[in-house]
């Protein structure tokens, strides 16, 4: 299998206002092929996003490269498309002009944008909400809007930053089914970053796990579940067997970082 | 008791009206008392007085022709210095050296009481149009400079983060996000300024001029005609607050989720 992602050598230091400097991360080496489902997990202040802002090409690397089919980015582009932890819609556009986004900016006619927007609003559970607007929205509804909009731009690589980390516990559980069932349909390959170990076991071929202060690469997990996976697999011993050891790689630094009040 | 106040609450057009008809009805009652009180017709005249001055004053033809200089004077300026506000507010806002160098200007100017300046203006530009056009134009002009830099800048950092992401160009920012976002600011704006541009007006017609609102106040209170100049302050009321719930109606149009 050819890497679809490959990540080179990447690190990023922030100089703050003090002239003081933050290593955020570390020498990142990362590939991913195509079709695969990969989640980074970490304690807080391990890079994991601006990793993923990195790769969306919404923030340069102090050093290192990254790769999308051999072509290296440098900024935003339509091969890649990113899945917001926080509400990013715009909130006086309707449902279906939201979805449409990213397709009205790239200047596609209006009712290709329409007929887009339609079918990812079907994918993604919506139907019945097109004229809505997102303040008339669950969050998880607005969640669906958020994935629905990134994939109508057909990205090669779809960029998850803790989508679902700002909804209830219930909700969660449902979406990441229902982004289990889209990533099926859809075949993109995914990378999620997410602190929710559990999220990440569930829905990946791979777990990346990274470590804090600079954020590094750790280790990695491959998941070997079979698929298609529901819900009743994280009552599996193997499930919890692959989260537990997980949840232990990274354990001393979630400690560290809550007395740290970070 | 409490059903009144349910009712008064609702945010429905019938409430509204309500509203504003007990608060009016409130202020008649209170000015009929007290002009009972106040007995020397030149100090206060009861209501009904005032509105059989204003009759006359339609009947007469006055009216219109005072309305005639008042509006067509304030709503070109009114509008003139919402382009140019608007305008001022984008330099400011896209140009961190022009709001370095530019802000402190204009805050300075902003605080001089521009309505001070009236006579001077009146003595460069004369009797008429021009005078009052630029006293108006410079009490308006702030609200909406003010609002729409403040407003420009305050859009949120995920939603242009998320036009990025999606490869927006900067005019595309600007036009799809960081602008429809500004807008209600800059409409409150425009409302501030369009109570700012009466006073501005009435002022202006003072010192010098032979027609509008002002000049009729003027020339009423010289003759100690206390129920004219009652009716035309009314009359000023009136349109204060047909814009003022006018632009608040738009603000709401346009922001619905900023409600909830």
């Amino acid at each position: 299998m050819t890497a679809l992602l490959k990540i080179d050598n990447v690190s990023q230091t922030f100089v703050r206002n003090d002239k003081s400097s933050v290593e955020a991360l570390r020498s990142i080496d990362l590939s991913i092929n195509e079709g695969e489902f990969v989640s980074i997990v970490g304690a807080s202040g391990s890079g994991k996003s601006t990793l993923l802002r990195i790769i969306d090409g919404l923030l340069a690397p102090s050093s290192g490269s990254v790769f999308v089919d051999g072509t290296k980015v440098d900024r935003p582009g339509p091969d890649r498309a990113m899945v917001f932890q926080q509400d990013s819609l715009l909130p006086w556009k309707t449902v279906i002009e939201n979805v449409g986004y990213g397709l009205t900016l790239a200047g596609r006619p209006k009712a290709e944008v329409q007929a887009i927007a339609q079918r990812f609003i079907d994918m993604t559970g919506l139907r019945g909400f097109e004229s809505h607007y997102p303040h008339q929205l669950s969050g998880g509804m607005r969640q669906r809007v958020n994935v629905a909009r990134a994939l109508a731009v057909d990205p090669k690589i779809l960029l998850l930053d803790e989508p679902f980390a700002a909804l209830d516990a219930q909700t969660r559980e449902i979406m990441q089914t229902e982004l289990l069932s889209i990533w099926q349909k859809s075949r993109k390959t995914v990378l999620l970053i997410t602190h929710q170990i559990d999220e990440a076991v569930f829905l990946s071929d791979r777990v990346i796990v990274f470590s804090a202060r600079p954020g590094c690469v750790k280790t990695e997990v491959a998941i070997d579940l079979p698929r298609p996976r529901d819900l009743d697999l994280k009552r599996h011993p193997a499930f919890i067997e692959q989260v537990d050891h997980i949840w232990k790689l990274i354990e001393a630094e979630v400690r560290a970082g809550v007395k740290q009040g970070a | 008791m409490r059903k009144v106040y349910d009712f008064l609450e609702q945010d429905t057009r019938a409430a509204a009206v309500t509203r504003i008809l007990v608060s009016t009805g409130f202020v008649l009652i209170l000015w009929q008392l007290l002009a009972m009180f106040v007995t020397n017709r030149l100090l206060l005249v009861p209501p009904a007085e005032v509105a059989s001055a204003l009759w006359k004053e339609f009947q007469q033809g006055s009216m219109a022709e005072n309305a005639w200089a008042t509006v067509t004077a304030v709503v070109t300026s009114f509008l003139v210095s919402i382009a140019i506000g608007i305008g001022i507010g984008l330099a400011l806002a896209s140009s961190r050296f022009l709001s370095l160098t530019g802000g402190p200007v204009l805050s300075a100017l902003n605080s001089v009481p521009i309505i001070a300046l009236a006579p001077l203006f009146i003595a460069w530009l004369g009797l008429g149009f021009a005078s009052k056009f630029v006293l108006v134009l410079l009490v308006a002009v702030f609200p909406v400079v003010v609002t729409t830099e403040a407003g420009l800048r305050a859009t949120d950092k995920p939603l242009i983060e998320a036009a990025r992401s999606f490869n927006a160009t900067p005019l595309q920012i600007f036009s799809t996000v960081t602008f429809p976002y500004a807008l209600p600011f800059i409409v409150s704006g425009i409302r501030v300024a369009w109570a700012r541009a009466l006073v501005g007006i009435v002022v202006a017609e003072f010192f010098g001029s032979f027609a509008g609102f002002g000049f009729a106040i003027m020339s009423a209170s010289q003759t100690f005609d206390t129920a004219r100049v009652l009716g035309y302050v009314i009359v000023l009321g009136a349109m204060g607050l047909i814009g003022s719930v006018l632009f608040a109606a738009l603000e709401r149009y346009l922001a619905p989720w900023r409600l909830e």
